[in-house]
C-alpha cells in the first residue's frame, strides 16, 4: 500500500522472476514446519526492509520447476496495529503473491478462519487453505467434510499434518495447479448486518470515482474505514479529499452511535458469527470444554511460586547445555585458528602482510567463528523451548516483573542469556513479537554482564578487595542489572515511545518438538549471524590489530593504541583512570576479557595473575579499581555484540547502543569515582 | 450474584460469555484478532490477582495480563 513505510520488494531476491507463493497464518499453526517442508534447505533468512521482522524465503521445487516461497509473519488478523500484520497485509494487498497459502490450525478452526476471512475480504482469489494439524483435530474428536468445506469457502482445502509430511504433496500440487490457472475459485466473503452492509455500499460508491479502484478492493477499503483503520484512512484521504472524507466519518459516527460501540468490535463480532455459521456446515463434531492434563500443568508452571522455581530450573538447564557443550567447542576453534596462524606465518615473508593475515584476518575470522557454537547451541535450546510450548509459559511467569519496567515477560529471556554471552542473547530478541519491545530489549542487553566481563570483575575484585571480593563482585552485577532495567524504562519513555502492547498470549499444547524443524531453524539463524555480525567483527579485529602494531608494536608507548590512550587520558582521568586503563578499554572492545590481558602487556607481565595483581595494586587505589570494573562492565558492547545488534536491528540501533552505553558508562564512572572520593 | 463482571472478577472454573471489550483500538484489535469477541464463550482456568489469567475458548488456551483482562466484560453463566 502506497501510504505505509513498510515496503515489499520481492524483486530483490527474485531475479529469476519466479512465481511467488506466500504463506500466511496465525502464530504457531505450523507455518515454519510447512515452509521447511516445501523448500527444504534452499532457504534464506533476512529481514523485511526497514524493520527487524524476520523474513524467510525459499525455493520450492515441483516437477523440475522452481517457485519462490515467502513466509509472511504469523498474525491473528490484518489490522494496522502491528508491524507484523502490516507486512503481511501489504504483501498480499500489493498483489505480490501469485498464490496465498493460508495455513489454518484445524484444532482451533474458529479463530484461524478469522484470518482466512480477512484475506478473502481483500479480494484475493488465489488462495489455498492448508488445514494443518489434522492429526490433533482428529485426536480431539473434530471431523471435517473437506469437500463441503471447499464448496462453502470457495477455495481448495488440503488437510495436512506438517509434522509427518502427510498432505504436503497434495498441497504442492494444488499450489502449482493454481499458478497454472487450472483451478478457478469462488471465495466466500463475510456478510454483515444490514446497517453495516448499507454503509459499505455507500462508501464503495464514493470510492468508485477514484484511482483506488485500480489497485484495491473497494469493499475491503470500506470495511477498513468503518473500523477506523489509520493506514486506510490516510490512503483514502489522499484520494478523496477532506470534504468527502468528513462525510464518511460522519456516517461512521452515526453507525457507532447506533451500535453503541466501535465498529471494529461490531464487525469482528459479526465476522465470527458468519464463520460460526460456515463451520457448522462442514465440521461434523466439535470438541467441547474439557479440562486436560495441559491445564493442570499450566496451573503449576504459571504459579507465582512454583512457576518461578521451574523457570529457574529450565534456564539453568539451558545454560548448562549451551556452555557445557559450547565452551569446549569454542576453545577448540580458538586453538585451531591460532595453530592455523602459526602454521601459515612462516610462509609469508612480508612482515606487514604476515601480521595482517595472521593476527588481523585469521584472528578476526577465528573470533567470529568461535562464537558460532554458542550461538548455534543457544538457538537449538531456544527452538526446543519454543516448540515444546514452554516459552509461552516462561513469558507468563515473567510478565508481572518485566512489566514494571515497561517490557513484556518474554524480554526476560534475552536478559538471562546475556549472563552467558550477549551475542546469542541479542539474537534471541527475535522471539519478541513487538518491534518496540524488541529494540528496547536489544539496547539494554549489553548492560547485563556476560561471562567475559565476569573474568574482569572477579580479577579486580580479588586483587583489590580480598575480604569483600564477593560483595564487590555481586555489587557490580546488581548495579549493572539495575541500570539495564532503569534504561528500559528510560528508553521506553523518551527514545522509543509507543503504546504498551497488551499481554495476551496463546498457550499451545505441550508437544514433543520435531527435531528436523529445530535443527533447520537453528542452522538458518546461526548462518545469518555469521553473515551479518561476521563482517563487523572482522573489520574490528583488523582495526585493532593495526592500532596496536603501528608504527611500532604496543608496549613501547609509541603505538597508535597507546597514543590514543594518552589522548583520551584527560577524559578518562575524570573517572580516575589513567591512559593504561584507556588503552585496555580500547582492546576490551574486541572481547572484554582483553582488558586484563592488555594490562599484562602494558606492565610487561608475561605470566601470572598474581604478579599483575601486585603491580596494579601499587598503581591504583581500590576506588579506581572498582570504577574500572564498573566501567568495563558498562561501556561499549564488545564488537561481536555490536555486530549482533547490527544484524538484528540495523545500523541505526547499533549506533544508538554504542553511544548510549558509552555515555552511561562515562556518567556512572565519573559519578562513582567522585562520590567515592568524598565518601571514603 | 452479579451477572456482568470484568474478567478480572471471575473465579476459577466459572463460565461466561464475552459481551464487550473496553479500551483503546490497539488493545481491542489484539483481543478481537486472537478470538475474544462479544459472543465468545469462555471458561476460566486460572484466575486471581495479580494475573495472568488463563481462559479457554474452545480448544484454545489464552493467558491474559491483568490490564487486558480488566477490559473484557463478561456475562457470567451458571
Ligand atoms: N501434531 C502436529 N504438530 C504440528 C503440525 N505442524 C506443526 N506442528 C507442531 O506445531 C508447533 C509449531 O510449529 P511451527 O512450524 O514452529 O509453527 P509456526 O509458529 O506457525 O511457524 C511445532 O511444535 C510443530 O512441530 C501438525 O500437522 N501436527
Amino acid at each position: 500500500m502506497g501510504c505505509c513505510d513498510v515496503k515489499n520488494d520481492p524483486k530483490i531476491s527474485n531475479k529469476k522472476g519466479l512465481k511467488i507463493v506466500a504463506l500466511a497464518g496465525n502464530p504457531n499453526v505450523g507455518k515454519t514446519t510447512i515452509f521447511n517442508a516445501l523448500t527444504g534447505l534452499r532457504q534464506h533468512v533476512g529481514n523485511w526492509p526497514g524493520v527487524t521482522v524476520e523474513k524467510k524465503e525459499g525455493i520450492m521445487k515441483y516437477k523440475g520447476r522452481e517457485f519462490l516461497v515467502v513466509d509472511l509473519p504469523g498474525t491473528y488478523s490484518l489490522t494496522a496495529h502491528s508491524i507484523d500484520e502490516l507486512i503481511a497485509r501489504n504483501f498480499i494487498l500489493d498483489g505480490n503473491a501469485d498464490v496465498v497459502v493460508d495455513i489454518a490450525d484445524s484444532s482451533c478452526l474458529m479463530r484461524n478462519l478469522f484470518l482466512t476471512m480477512e484475506i478473502l475480504e481483500m479480494g484475493v482469489k488465489n488462495v489455498v487453505i492448508a488445514l494443518n494439524k489434522i492429526d490433533l483435530a482428529k485426536k480431539k474428536g473434530v471431523k471435517f467434510d473437506i469437500r463441503k468445506m471447499e464448496k462453502v469457502l470457495g477455495v481448495p482445502v488440503i488437510p495436512t499434518n506438517a509434522k509427518s509430511g502427510e498432505g504436503l504433496d497434495e498441497l504442492k500440487k494444488a499450489i502449482v495447479a493454481m499458478i497454472d490457472g487450472k483451478i478457478t475459485t469462488n471465495p466466500v466473503i463475510p456478510v454483515y448486518e444490514e446497517p453495516i452492509e448499507r454503509e459499505i455500499e455507500h462508501i464503495s460508491k464514493l470510492l468508485t470515482g477514484t484511482v483506488l479502484i485500480e489497485r484495491y478492493n473497494l469493499r475491503w477499503l470500506a470495511i477498513k474505514l468503518l473500523e477506523r483503520d489509520e493506514e486506510v484512512i490516510k490512503l483514502v484521504l489522499n484520494h478523496l479529499g477532506h470534504g468527502k472524507m468528513d462525510e464518511i466519518l460522519q456516517h461512521i459516527s452515526e453507525l457507532e452511535q447506533y451500535y453503541k460501540r466501535s465498529l471494529d468490535i461490531v464487525i469482528a463480532n459479526q465476522k465470527y458469527e458468519f464463520i460460526d455459521n460456515l463451520i457448522h456446515q462442514f465440521v461434523i463434531h466439535q470438541g467441547e470444554f474439557k479440562e486436560t492434563l495441559n491445564d493442570q500443568v499450566d496451573r503449576i508452571l504459571t504459579h507465582p511460586v512454583y512457576g518461578f522455581l521451574s523457570l529457574a530450573a529450565v534456564f539453568y538447564a539451558l545454560f548448562k547445555f549451551v556452555f557445557t557443550f559450547g565452551t569446549p567447542m569454542q576453545e577448540h576453534l580458538d586453538a585451531l585458528f591460532s595453530n592455523l596462524g602459526e602454521a601459515i606465518a612462516p610462509y609469508i615473508a612480508n612482515e606487514m602482510v604476515r601480521g595482517l593475515v595472521v593476527d588481523g584476518i585469521i584472528g578476526g575470522v577465528g573470533a567470529v567463528l568461535s562464537f558460532f557454537p554458542l550461538v548455534f547451541l543457544l538457538f537449538i535450546g531456544m527452538a526446543i523451548l519454543e516448540d515444546t510450548g514452554y516459552m509461552a509459559r516462561a513469558a507468563v511467569v515473567m510478565e508481572r516483573v518485566m512489566r514494571k519496567f515497561g517490557l513484556p515477560g518474554k524480554s526476560f529471556i534475552p536478559m538471562v542469556l546475556a549472563f552467558g554471552c550477549n551475542v546469542p542473547a541479542v539474537m534471541a530478541t527475535r522471539a519478541l513479537d513487538d518491534e518496540r519491545d524488541r529494540i528496547i530489549t536489544m539496547l539494554i542487553n549489553p548492560l547485563v554482564p556476560c561471562s567475559a566481563r565476569m573474568v574482569v570483575i572477579t580479577f579486580l575484585a580479588g586483587a583489590f578487595f580480598q575480604e569483600h571480593k564477593a560483595l564487590i563482585a555481586v555489587g557490580i552485577y546488581m548495579i549493572s542489572i539495575l541500570l539495564a532495567l532503569l534504561s528500559a524504562l528510560l528508553i521506553g519513555k523518551f527514545i522509543i515511545k509507543g503504546e504498551e502492547s497488551p499481554f495476551v498470549i496463546e498457550l499451545p499444547d505441550y508437544l514433543i518438538p520435531s527435531w528436523k524443524t529445530v535443527i533447520i531453524h537453528s542452522w538458518e539463524r546461526s548462518k545469518e549471524f555469521l553473515r551479518k555480525a561476521g563482517t563487523v567483527i572482522l573489520f574490528g579485529a583488523i582495526l585493532i590489530w593495526y592500532l596496536s602494531n603501528y608504527p611500532v608494536p604496543v608496549g613501547s608507548g609509541l603505538s597508535y593504541a597507546e597514543k590514543l590512550g594518552k589522548a583520551l587520558e584527560p577524559f578518562s582521568m575524570l573517572m580516575g583512570l589513567d591512559w593504561k586503563a584507556a588503552v585496555s578499554l580500547i582492546f576490551g572492545i574486541i572481547a572484554k576479557e582483553n582488558v586484563i590481558a592488555t594490562y599484562g602487556i602494558l606492565y610487561g607481565v608475561e605470566e601470572g595473575e598474581q604478579a599483575l595483581a601486585i603491580l596494579m595494586r601499587n598503581a591504583m587505589t581500590p576506588l579506581q579499581a572498582f570504577t574500572l570494573a564498573l566501567v568495563t562492565t558498562l561501556y561499549l558492547p564488545c564488537i561481536a555484540t555490536i555486530g549482533a545488534i547490527r544484524a538484528e536491528g540495523g545500523n541505526k540501533w547499533a549506533l544508538v547502543a554504542v553511544v548510549y552505553n558509552l555515555a552511561l558508562a562515562s556518567i556512572i564512572g565519573i559519578l562513582v569515582y567522585h562520590l567515592g572520593f568524598f565518601l571514603l | 450474584m452479579v451477572m456482568y463482571v470484568r474478567l478480572t472478577q471471575m473465579r476459577e472454573g466459572e463460565k461466561g460469555v464475552v459481551v464487550d471489550i473496553r479500551g483503546g483500538p490497539g488493545i481491542r484489535q489484539r483481543l478481537l484478532g486472537i478470538g475474544i469477541t462479544p459472543g465468545t464463550k469462555i471458561w476460566v482456568i486460572k484466575a486471581g490477582r495479580p494475573g495472568p489469567y488463563i481462559i479457554a475458548i474452545g480448544n484454545m488456551r489464552l493467558a491474559i495480563g491483568h490490564g487486558a483482562a480488566d477490559k473484557i466484560i463478561i456475562r457470567r453463566e451458571a
